[in-house]
């Protein structure tokens, strides 16, 4: 790889590819005017996730170069670099740019060049492009333009470096500006014209190396008439002469500069007083959100082995009364008082294969995750619902189970204990404790989180024992009552009315359904909602035709039940091969009301907190309920939204409706492996988290500690 | 690939050097406590009494290849070494990091380059790193027989991947030279440049 980027590429206009950047020179004219000025950009198209550096890379790295070769008498600017983002590398912090930068260069022709010839200009372009890995790279770029007495716009890239230049830096006309020097410290104060809008956070962002510490904490703090003054910490390298503070600084809301308002400006300005070169930071001294970097691990000691599975086999016992649960396990249970059913022995032991085939699939979860977590993927606990193919699987399961409920048709009510069973009485138990746990699979219970969270990042057998628990919690209510046949007794006696709230329990199932479908709206996209809607219609023809068939119709009903399993199937299949489609799609739009929140990177996070800004992450999920909850009820409660504007308070949605490694990084530098978890990163101090369930008074004490 | 059964490691490294203050020239060197590659402790004050040269490395930083492809970091362990000075490599690329390397690879990497440090150590929790608040690699330190750092930053003034560093100024070399002469060390620090120290 690296001998393949240090082979000289040479292009005569054309990018030029190598491993993770694609560069060429562009130019903002189609032609060369003797005597006049013309922009030419270095143009680096770099890979996403990757980054390369501005003039002062930060804490290492290397700024990238520009040697040219060009004709006699040509005049060829330093390069004109735009403002550089704050780009977080573990505990360290780099200058740099992501995606496409250009960098600008004033080329001015000779008074004597000859219109009608051509200019060729060569460069020798190097740069570093870092990622986890660093590789030095460049390349051999050229560009040929005619010469000629007047010249166009170029067609393609006039327009873009046009607005590349209008973006660059540029002095701060109408502010006042000056730097002090105390010791360790340089308070950099910014005195806008009146009426100028509010800038938001700040950055400075010093020219040369070892003067302000790339890493350290800028914070930023209002003075008179409007003044900014920004609190810079003196670089531990910084030694000799330190008489003027030159950089750039950049504004999130941008900057008003003389009718204009731009996003980044220049400093440069006389350093009164002196200073000393400060502590050099250590990398703990700095918020860490990079988890690859040791980040803060709030709460992930704070449990014990013993608190976590209390807290399992609560969650697993109020899993019986989450609406996908309840109206099966209910049945269930209702069914021990049928008549016939005294015999205690039996009952008892087909009481314990039920909570054996509970244990036994949350054990098998376990597995499959524990699994998946060995090989490399980053899962966590709602992994399941991330496959479109599972959502669509759960929905048809759903779908089915509710159309039995409403008596569309019957297939033994095995699943409910009701009727008739499995030739091996014990093996119907054990597999319905199996569908159990099948149909539990979308929720998460309160306390379950905090539980799999701790779960998750212990050895295998703490995890092991941690979904025992939530097992032996979600059996429990049904084997006791099938253990002790007086506890019986207390359930109501059956009658007619049973079949009555059979009925009307179908209905938490098809609410099931209906939430199901819109997880894969989220996750794929509508046509894949009415792909689903299409399957399910054809499912219920399925069955209605199959009874019509078993009720005594004719054979022409069973060929017509074949016929639409087979349309369902082939209509499903799509979805049901999953990634296929979830890759093959946008992303989740946020709602209408949700533009103050922006998406979550890392990056962001750290960048926001850098500049000293509370942030407030929510890590979500479309299947998550509680996240949904939460979100309607408290977070985009007006009050709720008006107390984060009070505090500039940066709102950031982690989505993880599909598998998103990074995300699960981030929960698992949180302690946690599932949605809901909501952190609220404070300048300078321990992030807080903030229960699963949220209230309005929750978040305001949060605030409060801010 | 983050791997959980790490994490309490991690974690022990990370509260262990928390309090810990960065070094400067001029200050006391912290101690610190590793096993070297083969496998025997080895602790910076049993060197008390001689200088100490500490070199972060990274075989995969193509700023420490650029050094030891030329054959100059090698050039100056082989020239201190034997003017009694402990060189010390040190590894600091954390256990979660794709570019970890296990004592056993770091011996065969240090083996083929033909170098000659006198202690060669992976310190897989970054916990020396943090102490020191180290940033870079490749990223050097001297320390004289006080225990005293007396130079702290980049090997060289190259600051770049591909320069020559024997032609180079180096600042270690410059820094030993001085001391050794009973002179003051001229340029005590220097930023150090590099790839990022893989935390």
């Amino acid at each position: 790889m690296l001998t393949l980027a240090f082979v000289p590429l040479l292009s005569f206009g054309a990018p030029v590819k190598t491993d993770h950047v694609e560069a060429e020179l562009v130019a903002e004219r189609a032609a060369l005017v003797p005597g006049a000025p013309t922009t030419v950009a270095l143009r680096l198209r770099i890979e996403d996730g990757w980054h390369t550096y501005w003039k002062n890379p930060g804490d290492s790295g290397l700024a990238t170069t520009l040697a040219w070769k060009a004709p006699r008498g040509y005049a060829i600017s330093d390069i004109e670099w735009p403002a550089p983002h704050a780009l977080p590398v573990g505990p360290l912090v780099n200058h740099g740019y992501e995606g496409e930068v250009l960098h600008l260069v004033t080329i001015t022709a000779p008074t004597d060049a000859k219109p009608g010839t051509d200019a060729t200009l060569t460069a020798r372009a190097d740069w570093l492009v870092c990622k986890e890995t660093c590789i030095p790279d460049g390349a051999d770029l050229s560009l040929t333009l005619p010469v000629a007495t007047a010249a166009q716009a170029d067609a393609t890239w006039g327009a873009r470096i046009a607005a590349a230049r209008a973006t660059l830096p540029q002095p701060l006309a109408g502010w006042s500006v000056d730097a002090r020097g105390d010791g360790a410290k340089i308070a950099l104060t910014l005195v806008p014209p009146p009426g100028a809008a509010d800038a938001g956070a700040l950055h400075f962002f010093p020219y040369a190396e070892s003067r302000i510490e790339p890493s350290g904490a800028q914070t930023l703090a209002r003075g008179d008439g409007g003044a900014y003054v920004l609190t810079l910490p003196v670089s531990s390298q910084q030694s000799g002469e330190f008489k003027r503070l030159n950089g750039v600084i950049t504004a999130v809301n941008g900057l008003a500069a003389g009718g204009a308002h731009v996003k980044a400006a220049t400093v440069d300005v006389p350093l009164i007083g002196t200073v000393v070169a400060g502590p050099k930071p250590t990398p703990e001294a700095v918020p860490v959100l990079n988890v690859n970097a040791g980040a803060p691990r709030v709460a992930a000691t704070s449990m014990t082995l013993v608190a976590a599975i209390s807290l399992a086999l609560a969650g697993g016992l109020i899993l019986n009364l989450m609406p996908c649960v309840f109206p099966v396990l209910s049945l269930k249970a209702l069914s021990l008082a049928a008549p016939g059913r005294s015999d205690t022995p039996h009952m008892r032991a087909s009481g314990l294969a039920f909570g054996a085939g509970v244990v036994v699939t949350f054990v098998a979860l376990a597995g499959a995750l524990l699994a998946l977590r060995a090989a490399g993927e980053q899962v966590g606990w709602g992994f399941q619902l991330q496959s479109p193919a599972v959502v669509t699987a759960l929905a048809i399961l759903f779908f089915v189970l509710a159309l039995n409920l409403s008596g569309v048709f019957e297939f033994g009510a095995l699943w409910t204990g009701g009727g008739r069973a499995l030739a091996n009485p014990l093996a119907d138990a054990f597999f319905s404790g199996v569908l159990a746990v099948v149909i539990a699979s979308p929720c998460t219970a309160p306390f379950m989180g905090a539980a799999l969270g701790y779960a998750l990042t212990e050895p295998a057998a703490a995890t092991l024992a941690v979904f025992v628990a939530l097992g032996i919690g979600m059996a429990l209510p049904f084997v006791l009552l099938s253990w002790f046949p007086g506890w019986r007794y207390v359930l109501p006696r059956p009658g007619a009315w049973m079949v009555r709230l059979k009925q009307l329990l179908a209905f938490p199932l098809y609410a099931t359904v209906a939430w199901l479908a819109w997880v894969l709206g989220a996750q794929v996209d509508n046509d894949a909602v009415m792909r689903l809607m299409a399957t399910l219609v054809t499912v219920a023809f399925a069955l209605w035709a199959w009874r019509a068939f078993r009720g005594g119709g004719s054979r022409a009903f069973s060929v017509a039940a074949l016929i639409a399993l087979v349309v369902a199937i082939v209509v499903a299949w799509p979805l049901l091969r999953g990634d296929a489609v979830a890759s093959a799609t946008a992303t989740t739009k946020p709602a209408a009301g949700d533009t103050t929140w922006q998406p979550w990177s890392p990056a962001r996070v750290a960048e926001l907190t850098r500049v000293g800004r509370p942030v407030f992450v929510d890590f979500t999920a479309a299947w998550c309920v509680t996240c949904q909850v939460n979100k309607r009820l408290v977070l985009n409660d007006a009050s709720v939204r008006a107390a984060f504007a009070k505090r500039n308070v940066a709102l950031v949605r982690a989505d993880w409706t599909r598998r998103d490694p990074a995300i699960t990084q981030a929960l698992a530098a949180l302690g946690r492996n599932g949605v809901p978890v909501y952190v609220l990163y404070r300048p300078g101090r321990e992030p807080l988290l903030l229960p699963e369930v949220l209230s309005k008074g929750l978040v305001d004490d949060a605030l409060a500690a801010i | 690939m983050p791997l959980p059964f790490l994490r309490p490691f991690t974690l022990a490294a990370a509260l262990c050097t928390a309090t810990a203050l960065a070094q400067t020239p001029g200050q006391a060197a912290p101690d610190f406590a590793l096993t070297d590659t083969a496998g025997k402790a080895v602790k910076l004050s049993d060197y008390r009494g001689k200088y100490v040269v500490l070199e972060w490395t990274n075989p995969d930083c193509p700023f420490v290849r650029n050094q030891y492809n030329k054959r100059s970091m090698q050039a100056q362990q082989k020239r201190w070494t034997g003017q009694d000075v402990v060189w010390v490599t040190i590894n600091s690329t954390n256990r979660i990091h794709p570019e970890f390397k296990t004592p056993a690879a770091m011996a065969s990497w240090m083996k083929a380059q033909e170098g000659a440090p006198a202690v060669l150590t992976v310190d897989g929790e970054s916990a020396v790193a943090r102490t020191y608040g180290v940033k870079t690699t490749p990223e050097m330190y001297v320390i004289d027989p006080a225990g005293k750092v007396v130079y702290a930053g980049a090997i060289d003034d190259g600051r770049s991947a591909r320069h020559d560093p024997i032609a180079a100024h180096n600042f270690v070399q410059a820094a030993l030279t001085q001391v050794k002469a009973g002179q003051p060390v001229a340029q005590p620090s220097s930023a150090p440049y590099g790839c990022s120290l893989k935390y």
